[in-house]
């Protein structure tokens, strides 16, 4: 019985369909507000509101013809875009949505599983890279040049602006930490700073605008993807999806409070901070135009590492005088 | 210089109507003098041929059916048109005119084009600025106001 | 590592076709290589075989978004061969849909501009207001991209005081959401970073690869066909040509942005003082032999028709030349050391407009003649060693 339990949240709730459908939803809201900040329909006609419209992408991308390189390397390139879909969903299974009880833990949630959720979500980084190596166009190189510079951007950012509440909670358990702030909501405040670098950080890690440079189109076609089509093409975009919403989970779990309250009410949190987080992601790609690389490294350095050493520094001090 | 200076712009129009249209399940409607497609009044072609003569695109056709009985075919090949009524314009007798239909495509070239056989019509001309009948004027255009245009003070 | 990167003939950025071939250092462009020659269709050949009155419509489809310049410059001319003058209310509705033109070319390069920073919310609030000056033009002409307005002696369509009406209406929304946004779009930090110092051109450079328009403009360099060389009621119409002197990508924005403005004032004074009377007189279908040159001030800087008359009814030789090929050269120099994410911005910095341009494609070819031995920088090189103590000539007269 508790094998078929497990199972059933494996392939069910919260596990591979669910995320799937979540994620399909997730890009329909992104597009949708991203089209109503500026002023336009966004998806309309497939399903009711458009809903299914994500979904007919992917169906689309899956029957067209699916085209490689001669000169890539074969194997590599068909089988980066599996490995990434599946590496994106592993970081699922990590995130405090299973109604984990602090005194039983289930497998999935043990002392560490952030840092462990912070290194799969980098990794989908280094397989954009080798998707691009590996497929020996220019505009491709270029974007894999361009991936690995961005993400020395951004990860010291991110890892320092999530490690802010990981301190202050005492635990390096996702669900310690978000069971510390579900019983003293107050002290998210104090981790406000630092999540808005987390959801600039966030922005980059998905490549979106103003972070867009490594599949920027009109400067390097594709970027990363110039040679994908067809289904793997399909793969990489539900991959993208996928990770949105881990990351998304992730700063909800360690900035909103987690998802407190059983299956349901855990469900209807779930959903609503991690529509939150994406919201302000969207907002973020609306109100900005891309900047170049260079400018990235810069302001990342410039500006948002140091401003996520002051967050840790006024929750150390935080945590030694006041609590 | 302010840091998002666009995003209460953004936040205004999140619940505003969308400026888009529907496009194909709603349409807009043309304004009143829309250039849209040339027609034939067979009645009034008098066969002048000025708008073959002065057509850019050499669109418009004039075949004779039958010289006796004054028979005329003209075809206007809409594949090659490019919609600039100037054969309206240059008509002497408003025989031609623009319609607004602006969802003209097709499958074949062949369906667009346009034929009306007719008998040749005895019109008496619109008097001219410069008196002289239109079809043998050198003029490149007139001062008449367009068929269907607005008001002209002349 | 250096290496070479084709942009072009097919790439997101470009439109159009043109091959340009950087050679990247990194990131870092190092140099840049223009071919032109894609996009030939051999308008001037087809000029020939056509009579005066079929040409206006021809050399309105030279362009796509310019298409009332290339018209009515080839009337300016052809006018000029026929020693007709076109009435003063023709004149001012002429230069009515002109000034629109600019301001909806200007505004679709802003469009365009923010959509190659990545800065899709203010282009597509940017063609949102646009829509408003594309009603206007279909309106006023019955279409929206080839207005046909033009005609031999005046205009085609006259208008009513509805839409006069209608257009200074339109005007006063227009220029209040221009003003708001385009404050806007110049205060976001991410957007004017990305156009601050990129795709510079020197005053002296601009002066000697004979820059036009916009490019030149920003690069402090006054030049403007509506004020040195006026052509319908531009001698009387109270309007200042627009500068910037930071000779850089938002220096061109700047300037074009300025240039809305300004077309805005224009557009409400020729409409305030609009006079009575008929907007077309009768001309003669065969001028006498001779030829014309007319000059014009298109959105994108100065284009020249050259017609030559040989008496009967269409013209011996039309040449056209169009804003875009007198950027080129300037082009090459303002890539060299930028960043290859700079490409198409600088690139859409001189509004290239390749289907303009390409009728003349013999430039590069022709001047050239063996390209193997001499490349077209040598060539550039060559030139500007030949120009570079030259004096300007200030009081030049335009020979005609």
């Amino acid at each position: 019985m508790a094998i078929l339990k497990t199972f059933l949240y494996l392939l069910i709730y919260p596990g591979f369909l669910f995320l799937l459908v979540y994620s399909t939803f997730c890009e329909w809201f992104d597009r949708k507000v991203f089209a109503r900040l500026q002023n336009r329909m966004g998806p309309t006609h497939t399903g009711r509101f458009g809903l299914l419209q994500p979904v007919a992408d992917i169906i689309k991308l899956l029957a067209k013809e699916d085209i490689v390189p001669e000169r890539a390397d074969r194997k590599m390139f068909s089988v980066l875009p599996v490995i990434g879909l599946a590496i994106a969903s592993t970081a699922m299974l990590l995130l405090p949505v299973w109604h984990f009880s602090l005194e039983r833990p289930s497998p999935n949630s043990f002392p560490g599983d952030i840092i462990v959720l912070l290194y799969i979500l980098s990794l989908p980084t280094l397989i954009f890279f080798l998707a691009a190596w590996s497929s020996t166009s220019f505009f491709s190189e270029i974007g894999g040049a361009r991936v690995l510079t961005l993400l020395f951007g951004y990860e010291v950012p991110l890892f320092l602006a999530v490690l802010g509440p990981a301190i202050m909670a005492g635990s390096w358990r996702l669900a310690e930490i978000a069971h510390f702030f579900q019983q003293r909501p107050l002290l998210l405040l104090a981790n406000l700073l630092g999540f808005l670098i987390a959801v600039i950080c966030l922005q980059a890690k998905l490549e979106r605008t103003p972070f867009d440079i490594p599949h920027a189109e009109t400067e390097i076609v594709g970027g990363t993807f110039t040679e994908y089509s067809g289904k793997k093409l399909a793969l990489f975009r539900l991959m993208i999806d996928v990770e949105m919403v881990a990351g998304a989970g992730l700063l909800a779990a360690v900035f909103l409070g987690g998802f407190p309250g059983g299956v349901f009410v855990g469900f209807v949190h779930f959903v609503i901070k991690t529509l939150f987080v994406i919201f302000l992601l969207s907002i973020l790609r609306a109100v900005t135009s891309r900047i170049r690389i260079d400018q990235v490294v810069n302001f990342s350095w410039r500006y948002l590492a140091p401003l996520a050493v002051l967050q840790l520094f006024i929750i150390l001090l935080l945590k030694g005088f006041v609590l | 210089m302010k840091i998002a200076a666009l995003l209460p712009e953004l936040l205004r129009h999140l619940f505003k109507k969308p400026a888009t249209v529907d496009y194909p399940f709603k349409k807009l409607e043309v304004p009143k003098d829309f250039r849209g497609t040339p027609f034939l009044h067979p009645e009034k072609c008098i066969v002048c041929r000025a708008c073959v003569r002065d057509c850019p695109a050499e669109a418009i056709d004039i075949l004779t059916v039958n010289e006796t009985e004054k028979t005329f075919k003209m075809i206007i090949h809409n594949d090659r048109c490019i919609h600039c009524a100037q054969c309206v314009e240059s008509c002497p007798t408003d025989a031609l005119e623009m319609d607004d239909l602006y969802e003209i495509s097709a499958f074949s070239r062949w369906d667009l084009k346009a034929e009306w056989e007719f008998v040749k019509a005895v019109v008496k001309l619109k008097p001219q600025p410069s008196g002289t009948p239109a079809p043998a004027a050198p003029a490149a255009s007139s001062s008449e106001p367009p068929a269907g245009g607005g008001s002209q003070p002349s | 590592m250096k290496y070479s990167v084709p942009i072009g003939p097919q790439h997101p950025a470009l439109k159009e076709p043109i091959s340009l071939r950087m050679t990247l250092d990194g990131e870092v462009i190092q140099d840049a290589d223009i071919r032109l020659g894609y996009n030939h269709r051999g308008v001037e050949k087809v000029a020939e075989g056509k009579t005066y009155l079929q040409n206006i419509y021809l050399t309105e489809r030279i362009c796509g978004i310019c298409s009332h310049s290339h018209s009515t410059c080839f009337v300016q001319g052809v006018e000029k061969l026929l020693e007709v003058e076109p009435p003063r209310r023709g004149v001012f509705i002429r230069y009515l849909v002109s000034e629109l033109e600019r301001v909806h070319s200007h505004l679709l390069w802003l469009g365009v501009a923010a959509h190659e920073a990545g800065f899709d919310s203010l282009f597509m609030y940017v063609w949102r207001d646009r829509e408003l000056i594309m009603d206007l033009l279909e309106m006023i002409s019955g279409n929206r991209v080839h207005y046909a307005i033009n005609t031999l002696g005046g205009v085609r369509r006259d208008l009513d005081e509805g839409q006069v009406k209608k257009i200074l209406d339109s005007l006063a929304l227009l220029r209040k959401q221009s003003e708001y946004y385009l404050n806007i779009g110049a205060h976001e930090p991410s957007f004017v970073g990305r156009l601050a110092g990129v795709g510079l051109l020197t005053k002296e450079q601009a002066v000697d690869l004979c820059a036009v328009g916009p490019t030149a403009r920003a690069s402090d360099v006054p030049i403007d066909v509506r004020k040195d060389d006026p052509y319908g009621m531009y001698g009387e119409t109270p309007f200042e040509v627009c500068t910037a002197d930071t000779c850089d990508v938002l220096g061109r924005t700047v300037v074009r942005i300025k240039e809305v403005l300004v077309s805005y004032d224009i557009i409400e004074h020729l409409m305030r003082n609009l006079p009575a009377g008929p907007v077309a007189i009768r001309t003669p279908r065969r001028p006498k032999p001779g030829e014309a040159v007319a000059r014009y001030e298109a959105p994108r800087g100065e284009n020249i028709h050259y017609i030559k008359s040989n008496g009967t009814d269409k013209p011996e030789r039309l040449k056209v030349r169009a804003p875009t090929l007198g950027n080129y050269a300037a082009t090459v120099e303002m890539l060299k050391s930028g960043f290859l994410a700079d490409i198409p911005l600088i690139f859409a910095a001189i509004d290239p407009c390749i289907c303009c341009a390409e009728r003349t494609a013999t430039l590069v070819d022709a001047r050239t003649g063996e390209e193997k031995t001499v490349n077209f920088s040598t060539l550039r090189a060559l030139a500007r060693e030949r120009w570079k103590n030259a004096p300007l000539k200030k009081d030049a007269v335009w020979p005609f």
